[in-house]
């Protein structure tokens, strides 16, 4: 099938991709920018695995998601939460908690909670709920997840405390 | 796991749009064929991944102005785009403090992940579902096929002699509850059609919607009606449910004029009650009442399946679904 040449920013760095009409976002961050951080899952949208975060901080599903649909659009994966080598708070609150198993749910998981928390900076349990409904781990339960994503708050409140930076 | 080859096509106007639908889709063909349209690509991309929808293009309608926005009307109603997004509406506050059926309705589908892509329009389109065809097609290759992969058999009701897969949306029972209208275009013009009109009950066909035509708008008339919507489901979030009310009525407390009761999620169509809103409009909503418009219902459900649960089960929790909305809106003030 023909190819066609699209631009797209991903964490920041824009570049220009040839895809097919068939392949979806999660490919050209994957395949294309060897960006394996998130994974692909159920791939019908099921399991939120491949969810990443779009311009506006909000949560989508990048396997349903046509890459050329998103043609000089900008997204933000796992891998571009950190910043000068410092993780994410929310990336920090799920190491201090230990919110990971397996993790091979971690990255969806992760950036479905940080779109909550760009939605809901103090997020109620109902929120919570709510918001991480798309997402499944398969292999121990939510709990830890939660406490996480709770404590979240607090952990940015030090940061900012630490750096100065007030982020 | 690749998508069917297709070419996608980015129409920039309406008029664009319907001019492509028409030509694309004027040599006839099965619907779906020639082209799908795509706006969120929640329930598209993943008919297709699943190999149900094969088109030879898509038509996305992300790009096209005219189906984005919300018209608010003299009286209080609104005009919305069909590719308005279920969480910007969801997060409107004329929605919420206006129609709070349609805001439970949104708020019910899906996960957040969902409704930050997928559209009104999707919504109310959405394909219909069930246990067989909600399966890979490697998977259902181990069996016999049905309507939707052509083949004249349906593994819900064997005997039947069409399609039952499930209208598992939720916003077409809040939506035919408000009474909202339908706006449909092509390239050979406009008509407007109430949602109540909109369904068929034939799982394959389930819309009044030709090839070529795109639905372009909900409008949701003004209302000082009482309104809800609630939906049972196995798990809060992501699930399909396995029944679903929205109610609208006026008058107050067990006073009920101009009542609405529709079941979504038994039958490819929703279901406008008939009986019970003729029983609570003259007896109002007394608690014996209530159970007396319950046992109205029964010749309104039709062929119940045994889609996901027996179909005893799935008339039990119509009747509680009834019940729980009735006494619930005779709180509302």
């Amino acid at each position: 099938m023909a190819k066609h040449i699209m631009s797209l920013t991903v964490n920041g760095d824009t570049r220009e991709f040839a895809v097919d009409d068939r392949d979806t976002l999660l490919d050209v961050i994957r395949n294309q920018m060897a960006l394996t951080g998130t994974k692909s899952g159920c791939n019908t949208g099921s399991c939120g695995i491949c969810t990443i975060n779009n311009a506006a901080g909000e949560a989508v599903l990048s396997c349903l998601t046509p890459a050329l649909e998103w043609d000089g659009e900008s997204v933000t994966t796992i891998e571009g939460l950190e910043a000068d080598g410092q993780l994410d708070a929310i990336q920090q609150a799920f190491v201090e908690f230990g919110a990971v198993q397996c993790g091979f749910c971690t990255p969806g998981v992760i950036m479905s909670a940080k779109a909550l928390l760009n939605k809901y900076p103090q997020p109620t349990e109902a929120q919570i709920n709510e918001g991480m409904a798309g997402v499944l781990c398969r292999c121990t339960g939510h709990i830890k997840v939660k406490e996480a994503i709770r404590n979240d708050f607090r952990l940015r409140i030090n940061k900012g405390a630490e750096s100065g930076s007030g982020r | 796991m690749l998508l069917p080859e297709h070419t996608l096509l980015k129409p920039v106007s309406l008029d664009q749009c319907l001019i492509m639908l028409r030509d694309l889709t004027a040599g006839g063909g099965e619907r779906l064929e020639k082209a799908q349209l795509i706006a969120g690509g929640t329930d598209v991309i993943f008919n297709m991944r699943l190999k149900f929808f094969q088109p030879e293009h898509l038509v996305s309608v992300r790009r096209v102005p005219e189906l984005q926005r919300i018209e608010e009307l003299d009286d209080g109603g609104l005009r919305i785009g069909a590719a308005c997004r279920l969480v910007d509406l969801a997060d409107d506050p004329r929605i919420q403090s206006r129609f709070p059926a349609f805001k439970q309705a949104l708020d019910a589908v899906a996960s957040a992940q969902v409704r930050n892509m997928g559209t009104l329009g999707g919504n109310v389109c959405l394909e219909t579902r069930c246990w067989f065809t909600n399966n890979s097609e490697e998977w259902r290759q181990g069996r016999q096929g049905c309507f939707k992969t052509d083949c004249e058999h349906c593994h819900v009701i064997p005997s039947s002699t069409h399609c039952h897969a499930i209208n598992n949306a939720d916003t077409p029972p809040a939506l035919m509850a408000l009474d909202a209208m339908l706006t449909v275009q092509s390239a050979r013009g406009s008509r407007e059609v109430p949602i109540a009109e909109f369904y068929r009950p034939d799982g394959m066909d389930h819309m009044d919607l030709q090839p070529d035509e795109l639905l372009t708008h909900i409008t949701v008339p003004a209302t000082r009606d009482r309104n809800l919507f609630m939906k049972y489901t196995p798990r809060k979030g992501m699930d399909f449910s396995l029944g679903a009310i929205a109610v609208r009525c006026g008058g107050q407390g067990e006073r009920a004029e101009n009542i609405r009761i529709v079941l979504g999620s038994i039958s490819s169509a929703p279901i406008v009650l008939v009986e019970p809103a003729r029983v609570i409009e003259a007896d109002g909503l007394g608690d014996a009442s209530i159970e007396q418009a319950i046992e109205q219902m029964r010749d309104e459900l039709g062929e119940v399946t045994n889609l996901y649960g027996r179909a005893t089960y799935k008339k039990q929790i119509a009747k509680t679904l009834v019940r729980r909305a009735l006494v619930k809106i005779r709180e509302r003030v």
